[in-house]
C-alpha cells in the first residue's frame, strides 16, 4: 500500500511551520496508523532527515497521548477513536493523508506534530480532584453510591484528557473536558464537599487558559473517544449557575 | 463569558416569544382586503396606544442590541481561542452547517432587521420618508404601508429569502439556549430539539409567504 502523507512540520513554537509532502510506499492495510508514521520515520532516518515528532504512550485508546488532526477530523476519519486505534484499512491505496497538529491558541506547538496540552492540567489543578486525608482504604461501603449515580459519575470519568474536543471545536472551547471532570466529582458525595468552589474555580481556569466559548455544535461529543455526552457542559453549567447564585 | 452567553440564550428566548406574537399579528395580513385593513389598522393602534408595550417595545429594543453585542464580544474571543485554523477540516461529518454558522446566519437577520426597520418602524414611528394617511376608521393606515411595500417584488424576494437563514439560526439557537441555560435532562433536550425544528419551520414558512401573498392580493 502507498499514501501520500502530508504533514505539518514546525520546529519549535516561534518558527513559522508548513506542510510537506512524503510519499510512502510499503505498508500494509493492517499497520496502524501510528505504525505508518513510525515506518515512514525509519526511512526518514535512513536519509539522515529529521525524523517528524508526534506523541504517543499506550497504543491501546487508553492514555490520551496520540491527538492529532487526520484529514480535516480529530483522530482521523472515524466517530469516538483515538489515533492509535486507527489503522491503514481505513484509507485507499494512492490515498492523501493530511496530517496537522491540535490547533488552539491554549495548546502551542512545541514540535511538529506535538503540541503543549498543560492548559488541561491547570484546570485539574483548580479542583480536579478531593482534598481528602490518605492513609488506608477506607471500607467500601461506609459511603453508598447508587449504581445510576455511579454510572453517571464513570460516564464522565473516562474523559482521557486528549484534547479532541479543543482541537474540533471551532472556538477551541474546552467545555466538554471541564464538564466532564466537574460532574464526575460534584455528583458523588466525596465531591460533594467542595463541589461550589471546584465548579467555580475550574470554569474560571478554563477562561483564564484562553479556551473559547461553548456553542453547542456538537462536535465534540461525536470526536470524543469516551463518547462524553455534550448534555454535560449543558449540566456544569447549570452546576455553575447554582454555586454563584446559591453558593 | 458564562454572563455573556446566558444574556445572549435570555434575550434569544426573548426574540424567540416576541416573533410567535409578530407572526399572530402578521397572520392578519392573508384576511380579505378590506377585513384586514380595519383588523390590522386597530390592532397596531391598540399596540402604540399601550403603555405596557411602550415597555416591552424598549425591552425588545434592548434585547436585540444586547444578543448582538454580546455575539459579536464572544465571537471575537472565540476566534482568538483559534488563532490558525486547519488545512483540512471536515466539520460537516461532526456536526450541522447551521451550528458552525450561527454568526453569519445572525448578521443576515441583522441586515433583514435593518431593512424591516427603515420600511416600516423608521416611516410609522419616527415619521421619516413618506406620510402615513388614516383608514376609514380614523387609525394610522399601516395595512396599506404594508400593502404598498409589497406590491414591489424584489421586497417580496428580499423578505422572503431572508427567512431562510432565519429559520435556520433559530432552529439551533433554540435548543442551544437551553443548554447554555443549564437545561440538561435528556429527554427533555430531545423534545426541545424537535419543538425547536417545528418552531423554526412555522416561523421561517409563515414569515416567508405572507409577503407572496399579500403581493398576490
Amino acid at each position: 500500500m502507498k499514501v501520500i502523507f502530508k504533514i505539518w512540520r514546525q520546529e519549535n513554537a516561534a518558527s513559522k511551520g508548513n506542510f510537506e509532502s512524503y510519499e510512502v510506499d510499503g505498508l500494509t492495510k493492517d499497520m496502524s496508523f501510528l505504525e505508518a508514521l513510525d515506518h515512514l520515520n525509519e526511512l526518514l532516518v535512513s536519509i539522515n532527515k529529521r525524523v517528524i515528532a508526534y506523541e504517543y504512550d499506550c497504543r491501546e485508546g487508553i492514555c490520551g497521548q496520540c491527538g492529532v488532526f487526520i484529514n480535516g477530523r480529530a483522530h482521523g476519519p472515524h466517530d469516538h477513536m483515538t489515533t492509535c486505534q486507527l489503522h491503514m484499512r481505513s484509507f485507499e491505496d494512492g490515498d492523501t493523508i493530511v496530517v496537522e497538529p491540535w490547533r488552539a491558541s491554549a495548546f502551542p506547538i512545541i514540535k511538529d506534530l506535538v503540541v503543549d496540552r498543560s492548559a488541561l492540567d491547570n484546570i485539574i489543578e483548580k479542583g480536579g480532584y478531593i482534598s481528602a486525608k490518605t492513609g488506608t482504604a477506607p471500607e467500601a461501603n461506609a459511603i453508598l453510591v447508587g449504581k445510576e449515580l455511579a454510572d453517571k459519575a464513570m460516564d464522565a470519568a473516562a474523559c482521557i484528557g486528549c484534547g479532541a474536543c479543543v482541537a474540533t471545536c471551532k472556538n477551541s472551547s474546552a467545555s466538554l473536558f471541564t464538564a466532564a471532570k466537574i460532574n464526575h466529582l460534584n455528583s458523588l458525595p466525596q465531591g460533594k464537599q467542595e463541589a461550589s468552589k471546584r465548579v467555580l474555580e475550574m470554569t474560571r481556569q478554563m477562561e483564564l487558559e484562553g479556551f473559547g466559548s461553548c456553542t453547542f455544535t456538537g462536535a465534540c461529543e461525536v470526536e470524543c473517544p469516551e463518547g462524553i455526552s455534550i448534555l454535560n457542559i449543558a449540566e456544569m453549567n447549570a452546576r455553575r449557575t447554582k454555586a454563584k447564585w446559591l453558593g | 463569558m458564562f454572563f455573556r452567553k446566558s444574556i445572549i440564550a435570555l434575550t434569544g428566548l426573548f426574540l424567540c416569544i416576541f416573533l410567535i406574537v409578530h407572526l399572530s399579528a402578521n397572520s392578519i395580513l392573508v384576511l380579505p382586503e378590506e377585513t384586514a385593513r380595519s383588523l390590522y389598522n386597530s390592532y397596531s393602534t391598540t399596540l402604540r396606544e399601550s403603555p405596557l408595550i411602550k415597555i416591552v417595545a424598549y425591552v425588545l429594543y434592548l434585547s436585540i442590541i444586547l444578543h448582538v453585542v454580546y455575539a459579536l464580544l464572544i465571537t471575537i474571543n472565540n476566534r482568538k481561542a483559534k488563532a490558525k485554523g486547519y488545512r483540512v477540516n471536515q466539520y460537516k461529518e461532526n456536526s450541522s452547517w447551521t451550528s458552525q454558522n450561527m454568526g453569519l446566519l445572525g448578521i443576515s437577520i441583522l441586515l433583514f432587521i435593518v431593512v424591516h426597520l427603515a420600511n416600516f418602524w423608521a416611516r410609522i414611528k419616527l415619521g421619516m420618508g413618506e406620510g402615513v394617511g388614516l383608514d376609514a376608521n380614523g387609525h394610522v393606515d399601516v395595512y396599506e404601508v404594508t400593502y404598498s411595500l409589497f406590491q414591489n417584488g424584489y421586497y417580496v424576494v428580499f423578505y422572503t429569502l431572508l427567512m431562510v437563514p432565519l429559520g435556520l439560526h433559530l432552529h439551533h439557537g433554540l435548543k442551544s439556549a437551553f443548554m447554555t441555560l443549564g437545561f440538561y435532562h435528556k429527554r427533555g433536550l430531545r423534545t426541545i430539539a424537535k419543538v425547536s425544528l417545528v418552531y423554526a419551520i412555522i416561523m421561517a414558512v409563515g414569515f416567508g409567504v405572507i409577503p407572496s401573498i399579500v403581493f398576490l392580493k
